[in-house]
Parts: structure tokens; C-alpha cells; sequence
């Protein structure tokens, strides 16, 4: 097989698609294909569009042009380049990648994620943040009560259980990447730090679109901090809340002081009956969105709530038919 | 473990078909066996690799779900006496592996009669049990271990048991002739090394070469290993072959092929080595005199 | 229908046909695999009364020499309790795999350059028709598990996660021969489940020889009465990865049965591919 032909942008994308799929018992050589004429002019967006249709499973050709770099997801021998997961084709200029369906959270520098201390190390924390390696928090990179920027002290070393111990949730984001593509975490921002007064739901991380904010100001009491990773909290909304607070300078000092002891406080606060109703229910409606394998963003999480009303308990939203009925309006949004 | 220099040399050296002991790549250790003076004490020597093996009888119940048949176990238990890569009293893959093929090729093949075995069917029966004891450790222990296995068969003999109803005496060996077991076959286990030789610049595969009966150092190189067991009849007792570098199917057919070729040659071997021992203790031709057979109304 | 052609060295037939499993029940032959899924009477006392290989060409349970069982495969069972999951039925052999990782391992030894992968195989005691109470440390399962883990470490592009462990556990829930090729292939689709760089499919069959026929996937019963070995291969390659023979073969019949049993791996890679699309279109959908 001497040439590979990428589908072309055609009008009948759909109907593309479903050849690739028919092909799956036959030979390689009937999968996605690409002519080499015409990768060079190609617009890379249209492109990159086209290509997205095609389904790939590993061990399938992708391309033997070797003009291709090979990204995540591909693996060459000689010129050739094969895909390694089932996933589907992206291209970025020259860079050729197979973005898995499935598969851990890789995180990536500035993420928004949720994650879980499973150790305290010395002068770090191991967290948990659904990777494929445990990420790793600096004594250094968190706020401590006393100032910002004040220097961390050997007697901050000694108290970090106090701080943040063993599952503990926090929000926090992505500082740096190590070589082996571990993360190193910091939550030096008043947004960012321990959680309280709420609860955790995982999904699969695939399912959360990237958006600007991961912080979100729901109807009925509630906020969320969708981490990039799957990871999503869901607690009482909270006036002056230190999730939705911009980064600000405006802040005393005495405020920030007071709102620093406060963020590593334990103590749920009170919680009125309506305000976990409803948090037990945007849960669910997240865990129906899950099971249904729609990709989450605020308005469909709103639009999920929205059609859940219908059902007067929380509870109701269990059933299966119910959760296939809020991820269809959930996308119809 | 082994250098990288001393790993490059040796791959290198394969692809111009040479051997760090100067062995062609399908030539074998010659195996050397000693029989000691109990029936059923074998000791054998594969170039460094050595192995001892030592067959007991025992009178036993039979498994209730075979009562028609004896009992026959190997003990491999490879301790630190043969090499440091090996644990006592703690069983590490490779260990497991090995058991695993020797439970293969010298029980499971039916080498030995089990049903010659019983003495009083689901009551008692013989268990033979053997041994193997590793002194030293330069590859090849499947090979050796199943070779000096079914030499200690061969030269086993277990007492003569008279039966009267359901009360089993046990002959004294000096009394009555001890009886030889009953063995069927000879499986021959014959290991080939996989080996990955690549191109120096493409650094693309350019063959996979089988080489016979790897010493320690070149299983550390090895890519993959084969074990195939067979017997004189040309019937395949056992193959073992855990992944590592893929062969083509009709490469695994050679082998089998060249492995029969060198089972001949151990069979004939174990063969000679009984004879020699046999004659050795037929000296003055004793066991003529004690025979129960000797005919003397003939004279 | 799908044609498989073996080399002429094969023992019975010019080209060889396999008979797709309830996947390609498409095709029209439906009838025909159907028949795969009468279940086999492997009560010991009854054995003698069943012909192996009938002089008409059919087996005991009413397959022909080249007819896989019905294989069913699903992904992504476990979608919540695991990263990758599958269930295979084959034939009445019921097996649930689930993968987890990569993960942080559980010992960070040797695990500088690549992802680490353990097996552990579970037998259901119900498995089999007597209810056997396992030992503790059964050697043959010990072996097994170094099988698929050594096979699934060929394939896996273990670099790719330095510093991880992916643990594949797998679950026997019937058995009916093909345990091990079982096994390997509902991990090899636990582990595309979760996401694993794998260099191609790895699947298994088993395959055996009766009277001069080569017979292909073995249920208990024929795996009692015939000798059979279990290949695994990496892809459609014509190359052997793994392969275990554990009972006494002529040596003229090696080498159909391990054609059948290659065309049988090969098919299905096939079937299991077809799911995982499926499945992977069911995903895009969505998106």
C-alpha cells in the first residue's frame, strides 16, 4: 500500500464516517487513508477537521508519509506511523496525534484540578489528582497564614499535617510538568486550597470540555469547581466565597489573614436542607451526564438542572431513563 | 548482571555465528551422567551446570479420584547453591517457570506407567517421588533437569511388594529382586535462545537466531527462550514458549525438527551410560547367579 | 462471510473459513453459529458416547473444524470501578477483565524506564461444572499470569509511562475451554479500554488435532480428549509471540495446528477490533 489518503472535506462527513466503521473487519488497507498530493496545500484546519472524523484502533496505519511528526497516541517504524490507542486522529501543523477515547488524566501546565493528599512528605504533600503518578505539592508553592510571600519556616515544616493531612480535598492548579509527565501543584492564589462544605463526584477526565473558567456560580445555592481532571466539587455557595473571589490586591491585610486561617479550616459550616438538596441533585445530574458519556460545560451542567426539576426528589434522577432524558436535554443546550 | 560492553560483544560475535565458549550455534553441552551407588541417584554435568537427582519410593493411598494409580511428583526446588539469582525458600517467576516445564515434560507426558503403580487399587500404591537438587547453575536447567530425571527413572528400582488379600509386604531389596519402573517413553527437553540481531545503523531487526542451549551469561542477552520437549518417537511431549521476540511458524517447526535430532543423541546417551552402569554392577555375573529364573535343573 | 487462506501445508482443507461469532451475525449464517451455542455435555461418564469428530465433519458441538465459538466482546464495562474493562464470552468461557492504570505503583522499584504491568488471574470457584476448591498458591495459575503479563509486555510500549504499574485483573466466571486465550484477550481489550499505548491487538486460540484434523478452539470436552496448543500473537503477524503445548503432538501435525490456530487469533483480532469501533463511535457521538 503505497499511499494513504486523508478524507477529504467533503459535505457528507457523516456518511465517512460510518465507512470507517463498516471497514472494521476488513485489511488495513481500508482505513482512514490520506493522499500525499494533497497534505502539503491543504488548509491544516480543514484538515485537522477532516481527520478528526476517523476512528483509529491500535495497530492501524495512520501514514507512511514521513513528512508527519508523531505526537501522543503514534508510534513509527521506518517511515511508517501507526496508531497506539483507539482514538481519533488531530492534527496540529505537522504534528500527528491520536487523542485517546479513554485513558488517565495527563496533566498539563495551568489545569484547574480537584485532587485528594494522600501523603505528607517532607516538605511536600503527594496528591492524588487521577493521573497516572501521584503530583506533588511543595510546602513552597502553598499559602500559609502570616503573609504570602513570607518565608516558609522549619516550623511550617512541622505542622503540615495541620495544614493539609491526609484526605484532604483541595483546589489547586498545574504548576510544572517532571520529565516523566508527573505534576507539581501550587495553590498560590486565594482561590485555590483546601475544600469544605460540599462533596466530590469523579468522572472520566475525557468528558470535561476546557473552558475559561472552571469555577461556576450555579442556579440554587451551589458552586463548582470542575477540575480538568474529572475531579468536581460541589458545596454551598458561599458569599465571598474564596473559589469565585478574583486574585485581588484590594484585600486587607487583615482579611486575607482571617480568610487564609479560614481556608485551612475543617469545620463544614451549616448547610440549610435546601442548599444539599440541591447539591445532591446537581450531582446526580453530573453522574447522569457521566454515564451518558456527554462532555460537561456550565451550560449544559444548568440546562441538566433545569430538566431535573421535573422530578421533585433528588433521588428520582437514579433511574436510568431519567439520566438518559437530562444528558438529551443536557445536549440539546 | 551483565555489562553493556560484555552484551554487545556477545551479540556481536552471534552475528558472525560465534559463541563466547566456542560452541557452534546448535551444538549442546555434552551431558555427562554418574549413577550412584543407590539405584536412582543421578548425578549430571551440562558444561558448568550441574544437577543432582535423587528418585525415593514410598508406599502411599492414591489420589481418590485416580485409584487405579500411582503417585509421581518432582520437587525442583532451586535454592541460592546454584546461582544468587535464585531465592531459598521463595519461588520467583523464573523458578515457577522452570518447575512448570519440568512438571510438564517429564510428568504430564506420561513418561512414567502410573497405573503400574497400584498395588491394591484405592488403597495403596507406590508414589515416586524425585528430587532435584542444583549445585551449580550455568543455563540449560530445564534440559539437564529433565535428562537426569528420566535417567533416574530408568535406573530406579523400588522393592517387591507381595500381595496376600489386603496385607501388602514389602520385600528387603536383598531378599527378592528389586523391580525397575515402568517407563514409557523418554521426553528430551532441548532449549533454544531467541535472539534479536540488529542493524548497526538502521537499529532495525535484521534476524532472529536460534542458538542452542544458552549459558548463563547468554540468557541474560536472550530475547526469548523455547523449550521443546520430545521423545525418539517423534511425538512433542511439551512446548514452552513465553513471549519475548515472535518466530515465525514454520521457524518453530525447524526446531522441533533439530530438536528431535538432539534428543537422539541424549536418548543414546542416557541408553549407553544405563548399560555401562548396569554392566558395572553385574560384575562376575552375579545377578545371573541370584536370579530367580537361573534354571539349575538344567545342568 | 470472511476467507482466510493457510498454506497448502495444512493438514484437511485448500482455504479455510472461520465463522464469525454473534458480531457477524450479518452475514447470514446465522443458523450456523447458533449451533456453536448448544451447550457441550461434559459429564465424565458420558464422555465415550461423543464422537470428537464426527465422520461427517462436525464436533461435539456441532461446529466444524474451522468454526470458532461464538465470541462476544464487550468494552468499558466497569466504566466507574476501573480505568479499562471488557467482558469476553467465548463459547460458554465467561471472563471480566479490568485494568487500573497507569497508576502510582505500588512499589517504585524497577520502574525507572518503563510502566510495570501485574496480572492476577482470579478463578471463580463456580467456574467449573465440580466445584473446586483452589489452592492457595496454584502453580498453574502463577503460571498463567507470568503468560499474559510476559505477552502484554511485548505489546504495551511500556516507555511510554516510566514510573507507573498498570494491574490487569482478570476474573474466570465460566469455563469452557480456552481459558488462557480467553484471558489474553479480554485483557488485550481492557487494556485499549483504558487507554494503554499497546503497538498492535494481542489475542489468543487455542487449536488441536484428532485423527490427522486439525481442530480449531477447543471446548473442555475436546481439550480432555485431544492435544491442543495456545498461541498468542501481536497483530495480524504471521510470527508466533507465545506458545504453550502442554499435551503429547505428533510432530507432523504441528505445523497445521499452528495455522488453524493463527488464522483463529487472527480472526479474532478482527471481531475484537469491530467492538472496540463500536464502541469508540458510540463515544464520538457524544462528544
Amino acid at each position: 500500500m503505497a499511499i494513504l489518503t486523508i478524507q477529504k472535506a467533503t459535505p457528507r462527513e457523516e456518511e465517512d464516517v460510518e465507512m470507517v466503521y463498516s471497514d472494521a473487519d476488513s485489511d488495513a488497507e481500508e482505513q482512514m487513508v490520506m493522499s500525499d498530493d494533497e497534505n502539503e496545500d491543504m488548509d491544516d484546519n480543514a484538515q485537522a477537521a477532516n481527520v478528526a472524523a476517523g476512528l483509529v484502533t491500535p495497530g492501524k496505519l495512520i501514514t507512511e508519509d514521513p513528512i508527519w511528526m508523531r505526537g501522543h497516541g503514534t508510534y513509527s517504524v521506518g517511515n511508517k506511523t501507526f496508531s497506539s490507542t483507539a482514538g481519533v486522529v488531530t492534527k496540529t501543523n505537522k504534528l500527528l496525534s491520536v487523542v485517546p477515547l479513554r485513558g488517565r488524566y495527563q496533566p498539563q501546565i495551568g489545569d484547574h484540578v480537584v485532587g485528594r493528599i494522600v501523603d505528607v512528605g517532607v516538605k511536600r504533600w503527594r496528591v492524588d489528582i487521577g493521573a497516572k503518578q501521584l503530583a506533588v505539592l511543595q510546602l513552597g508553592s502553598v499559602n500559609l497564614p502570616g503573609g504570602i510571600l513570607r518565608r516558609k519556616q522549619e516550623s511550617d515544616e512541622l505542622q503540615m499535617r495541620g495544614f493539609l493531612k491526609e484526605g484532604d480535598l483541595i483546589n489547586t492548579e498545574v504548576q510544572s510538568l517532571y520529565q516523566d509527565g508527573s505534576a507539581a501543584l501550587h495553590t498560590r492564589s486565594l482561590r485555590y486550597g483546601k475544600l469544605r462544605n460540599g462533596v466530590l463526584i469523579t468522572v472520566p477526565s475525557a468528558l470535561i470540555v476546557r473552558a475559561k473558567s472552571h469555577v461556576h456560580q450555579l442556579p440554587g445555592g451551589v458552586d463548582t469547581v470542575v477540575g480538568v481532571n474529572g475531579w468536581i466539587w460541589l458545596c454551598m455557595a458561599w458569599a465571598n466565597s474564596h473559589l469565585t473571589r478574583e486574585n485581588t490586591t484590594s484585600i486587607t491585610r487583615l482579611e486575607e489573614e482571617a480568610s487564609l486561617t479560614e481556608t485551612y479550616s475543617d469545620k463544614n459550616e451549616d448547610i440549610p436542607r435546601s442548599v444539599r438538596e440541591n447539591i445532591a441533585r446537581y450531582a446526580n445530574c453530573f453522574k447522569a451526564l457521566a454515564a451518558n458519556e456527554v462532555g460537561i460545560t456550565e451550560d449544559r451542567v444548568i440546562a441538566a438542572y433545569e430538566a431535573s426539576l421535573v422530578y421533585p426528589s433528588a433521588g428520582d434522577l437514579i433511574d436510568k431513563e431519567a439520566k438518559e432524558i437530562i444528558a438529551a436535554k443536557a445536549i440539546a443546550a | 548482571m551483565i555489562s553493556i560492553n560484555d552484551r554487545k560483544f556477545l551479540t556481536e560475535a552471534l552475528k558472525v555465528s560465534k559463541r563466547l565458549d566456542g560452541r557452534s550455534m546448535e551444538e549442546q553441552r555434552p551431558m555427562e551422567v554418574t549413577f550412584g551407588s543407590q539405584f536412582g541417584h543421578v548425578e549430571l554435568t551440562m558444561g558448568k551446570t550441574k544437577v543432582v537427582v535423587r528418585i525415593s519410593a514410598e508406599i502411599t493411598k492414591p489420589n481418590e479420584r485416580r485409584p487405579f494409580e500411582g503417585i509421581f511428583v518432582v520437587h525442583t526446588d532451586i535454592g541460592s547453591m546454584a546461582s544468587p539469582i535464585f531465592e531459598n525458600n521463595h519461588q520467583s517467576e523464573q523458578e515457577i517457570m522452570i518447575s512448570q516445564v519440568v512438571e510438564k515434560a517429564v510428568r504430564r507426558s506420561g513418561a512414567l506407567d502410573l497405573e503400574s503403580l497400584c498395588i491394591v487399587a484405592g488403597k495403596k500404591c507406590w508414589e515416586i517421588r524425585a528430587d532435584v537438587h542444583y549445585l551449580d547453575f550455568d543455563g540449560g536447567l530445564v534440559d539437564a533437569t529433565c535428562a537426569a530425571v528420566m535417567a533416574g527413572l530408568y535406573h530406579f528400582k523400588k522393592p517387591d511388594v507381595d500381595v496376600d488379600g489386603g496385607a501388602v509386604t514389602v520385600c528387603d531389596m536383598e531378599e527378592r529382586h528389586p523391580v525397575a519402573l515402568s517407563v514409557l517413553h523418554l521426553p528430551v527437553s532441548v532449549t533454544y535462545g531467541l535472539f534479536e540481531l540488529k542493524n548497526d545503523e538502521t537499529n532495525e531487526v535484521e534476524k532472529v537466531e536460534c542458538v542452542l542451549d544458552c549459558t548463563a551469561i547468554e540468557r541474560q542477552v536472550q530475547n526469548a527462550e523455547i523449550t521443546i520437549t520430545i521423545n525418539k518417537n517423534r511425538d512433542i511431549c511439551q512446548i514452552s514458549k513465553p513471549s519475548g521476540v515472535s518466530i515465525e511458524g514454520y521457524r518453530i517447526v525447524e526446531l522441533c525438527e533439530k530438536a528431535f535430532q538432539e534428543a537422539l543423541k541424549v536418548t543414546e546417551m542416557i541408553d549407553k551410560a544405563l548399560k555401562e552402569d548396569e554392566e558395572m554392577r553385574n560384575k562376575g555375573n552375579w545377578k545371573a547367579l541370584l536370579s530367580a529364573e537361573n534354571d539349575r535343573y538344567e545342568k | 462471510m470472511f476467507v482466510w487462506e493457510l498454506s497448502d501445508t495444512s493438514a484437511n482443507c485448500d482455504s479455510f473459513w472461520i465463522r464469525r461469532g454473534r458480531l457477524g451475525s450479518d452475514t447470514g449464517t446465522l443458523d450456523q453459529t447458533h449451533r456453536a451455542l448448544l451447550p457441550s455435555y461434559s459429564s465424565p461418564l458420558t464422555q465415550s458416547r461423543h464422537e470428537i469428530y464426527s465422520p461427517e465433519g462436525l464436533r461435539t458441538d456441532g461446529r466444524r473444524w474451522n468454526e470458532i465459538r461464538n465470541f462476544d466482546c464487550k468494552i468499558n464495562t466497569h466504566p466507574t470501578s476501573a480505568d479499562g474493562s471488557s467482558y469476553v464470552e467465548w463459547g460458554h468461557t465467561k471472563v471480566v477483565c479490568t485494568v487500573d492504570g497507569p497508576r502510582e505503583p505500588d512499589n517504585r522499584q524497577n520502574t525507572t524506564d518503563r510502566a510495570v504491568i501485574s496480572v492476577n488471574v482470579n478463578v471463580a470457584s463456580f467456574s467449573t461444572e465440580t466445584r473446586i476448591k483452589r489452592q492457595r498458591n496454584d502453580k498453574r495459575l502463577a503460571e498463567m499470569n507470568i503468560l499474559i503479563r510476559q505477552l502484554l509486555e511485548e505489546a504495551v510500549l511500556t516507555k511510554l509511562n516510566p514510573r507507573t504499574q498498570i494491574a490487569v485483573n482478570i476474573t474466570v466466571i465460566a469455563q469452557d475451554g480456552g481459558l488462557l486465550p480467553a484471558c489474553i484477550n479480554a485483557a488485550c481489550l481492557a487494556m485499549i479500554d483504558a487507554g494503554v499505548p499497546l503497538t498492535d491487538y494481542v489475542s489468543a486460540c487455542s487449536s488441536g488435532v484428532y485423527s490427522n484434523n486439525a481442530l480449531i478452539d477447543l471446548n473442555t470436552l475436546e481439550e480432555q480428549d485431544v492435544p491442543f496448543l495456545t498461541i498468542g500473537v501481536i497483530g495480524k503477524s504471521d510470527k508466533i509471540s507465545m506458545l504453550t503445548l502442554e499435551t503429547q503432538l505428533p510432530m507432523a501435525s504441528l505445523e497445521p495446528v499452528l495455522a488453524t490456530s493463527l488464522s483463529g487469533a487472527h480472526a479474532i483480532q478482527d471481531i475484537m477490533d469491530a467492538a472496540v469501533r463500536k464502541h469508540g463511535k458510540h463515544r464520538l457521538e457524544r462528544k
